[in-house]
């Protein structure tokens, strides 16, 4: 797919949830970390894109010369990249075209967030700034208010039981219990499901994902420049963006993200590959409703079916097609721009044999998806063994 | 340098708001070329690309199409809730979103019913049911 052979060579998360520290200090140390995992030194990085969308809430913009800074490369550039939800993955992006278009060997992408000292209605508030602001933020829309009203047009189309939407983030919960990197590490039932308070009808509490503090960090380096890698690395198969209309109401469609539909589309042709050739996934679910529209939006499950699917138990961790084994954004957690990084993390230590008892059974190709606030930006990624 | 003149764009986002404050009117764009209706701000059709919108009055009535009970609000609507976000179709073409203060669970709402834009001192596009009297507030 680009000029020259790109690798994920080096990976590391924090456990999302409540960080003591800063976004700027966390994300530091994972990259370090990373760096360490791809048996290199911060000196053999030649580019690091950051990603910290909501740094504003720690009174702090243009952190990557600061994180450099304390990598001990000051005089590396470093470029923020904002892409909301799907920052670090855009910053991914960023690194591949940089690695495979041969401006660098090796570049550093790493994304953090920092929200957990805000109250509920300031990180309500700091989340909504995603959507538009002024034609739909100030008409009374929140994050899981326009998702939901997604969720109401897909349900009126197709029959959706609670009992579906249930059995994803049942799934996603069972999976974070297995993952270190948590922030939920508990199971839950279908009656602690159904039994939740409804946020934004037809979405429980238990359908959304949780404000999480967090970072996580990927290196991404020429083949040709890795002789002989200190891990299994990942093969950068196909590194997709695309956009769309942000706002609901001047979308045809609203039963899926249709940035989703053709970032998948163009990832398949750019990797040679059919969803069918894919052995795992990890999505975007910051609500279940996301889920089935990911898996449908990008040809896993005919429309309208990914919902019985999954309340099948095709997605689970040893079924046909496993989804989020490390419990997704729905139980890992959804420190905004660490939620890319730590997608490719999941798949770098699903293949590296380092995923514990959430280890899926086939490593030999996964796909991520990664979305910008409620579908302005989508991010795909196809991953296979060397 | 080049001496292309930017497309000049009838309204901006604030007259938007002026529209619907004081002139209870939803001011929107028409594209010539392809016909898309649309309330959302912008310099060029976002269906077809060409750079020549006219601004148009939307319809002040319309069917739902989505909609959500927010038990949680947003930050300009902290004592309102729970009240409804609908996305609407309006008579005439185009879409706008907005809330819907008097709609507080999901007996009282359904897709496909027809509601009317009321103006209101309070922010954001607010619809009442169809036949029902103008807000309150």
């Amino acid at each position: 797919m680009s000029v020259r052979e790109t690798w994920i060579v080096g990976a590391a998360s924090n456990r999302f949830g409540r960080m003591k520290e800063s976004a700027r200090e966390a994300a530091t140390r994972v990259s370090l970390e990373a760096i360490r995992s791809a048996g290199l030194e911060p000196k053999d990085i030649g580019h690091t894109f950051v990603s910290n969308a909501f740094g504003i809430a720690e009174h702090q913009a243009h952190v990557g010369p600061l994180i450099n800074g304390g990598l001990g490369i000051p005089d590396v550039p470093s470029a923020t990249i904002e892409s909301a939800c799907s920052s670090s993955s855009a910053g991914l992006h960023e690194a591949i075209v940089h690695v495979g278009g041969g401006f660098e060997d090796a570049v550093l992408v790493v994304g953090a967030e920092k929200l957990s000292h805000l109250d509920t209605l300031a990180a309500t508030s700091y989340f909504a700034i995603a959507a538009d602001y002024p034609f739909e933020t100030k008409n009374g829309a929140t994050f899981p208010g326009l998702y939901a009203t997604l969720a109401s047009a897909y349900e009126h189309h197709y029959p959706t039981k609670p009992e579906m939407l249930g059995s994803v983030a049942i799934k996603a919960h069972a999976n974070g219990a297995r993952n270190p990197h948590a922030h939920f590490q508990k199971e839950i039932s279908m009656d602690t499901y159904l039994g939740s308070p409804m946020i934004a009808s037809p979405l429980r509490l238990y359908d959304c994902c949780p404000f999480s503090d967090g970072a996580a960090a990927v290196v991404v380096a020429a083949k040709e420049f890795v002789k002989k890698p200190a891990l299994e690395p990942l093969v950068v198969r196909a590194s997709v963006r695309t956009g769309s209309v942000t706002e609901m109401q001047d979308r045809p469609d609203l039963l899926g993200l249709p940035a989703t539909r053709n970032a998948a589309a163009k990832a398949f042709r750019q990797a040679h590959l059919e969803p069918s050739q894919i052995d795992f996934l990890e999505v975007h679910d910051c609500f279940t409703i996301a889920e089935l529209f990911a898996l449908e939006d990008m040809g896993f499950f005919p429309k309208g079916t990914a919902g019985a699917a999954s309340l099948d138990g095709v997605t689970v961790r040893d079924g046909k097609l496993p989804v989020n084994p490390s419990g997704g954004l729905k139980a890992k957690g959804h420190p905004v721009s660490a939620t890319g990084a730590s997608q490719v993390v999941e798949v770098f230590e699903q293949v590296n044999g380092l995923a514990g008892s959430r280890a899926v059974p086939k490593t030999e190709t996964a796909l991520t998806h990664n979305v910008g606030a409620t579908g302005g930006s989508c991010s795909v990624h196809i991953f296979s063994r060397r | 340098m080049t001496t292309e003149e930017l497309p000049s764009a009838p309204h901006t986002i604030l007259d938007w708001f002026r529209g619907y404050e004081e002139e209870a009117t939803l001011r929107g764009f028409r594209c010539p070329n392809c016909g898309l209706v649309t309330a959302t701000w912008g310099l060029a059709c976002a269906r077809c690309g060409k750079a020549d919108l006219t601004e148009i009055a939307l319809g002040k009535q319309g069917t739902v199409v989505a909609f959500t009970i927010l038990a949680v609000p947003g930050e300009d609507f902290l004592n309102d809730a729970p009240y409804a976000y609908v996305v609407v179709e309006l008579e005439g073409g185009g879409r706008v979103t907005g809330w819907m203060p008097t709609i507080r669970d999901t007996d009282h709402l359904s897709i496909g019913d027809t509601v009317r834009f009321v103006p209101s001192y309070k922010p954001g596009v607010q619809f009442v049911r169809d036949g029902a009297g103008g807000s309150p507030g």
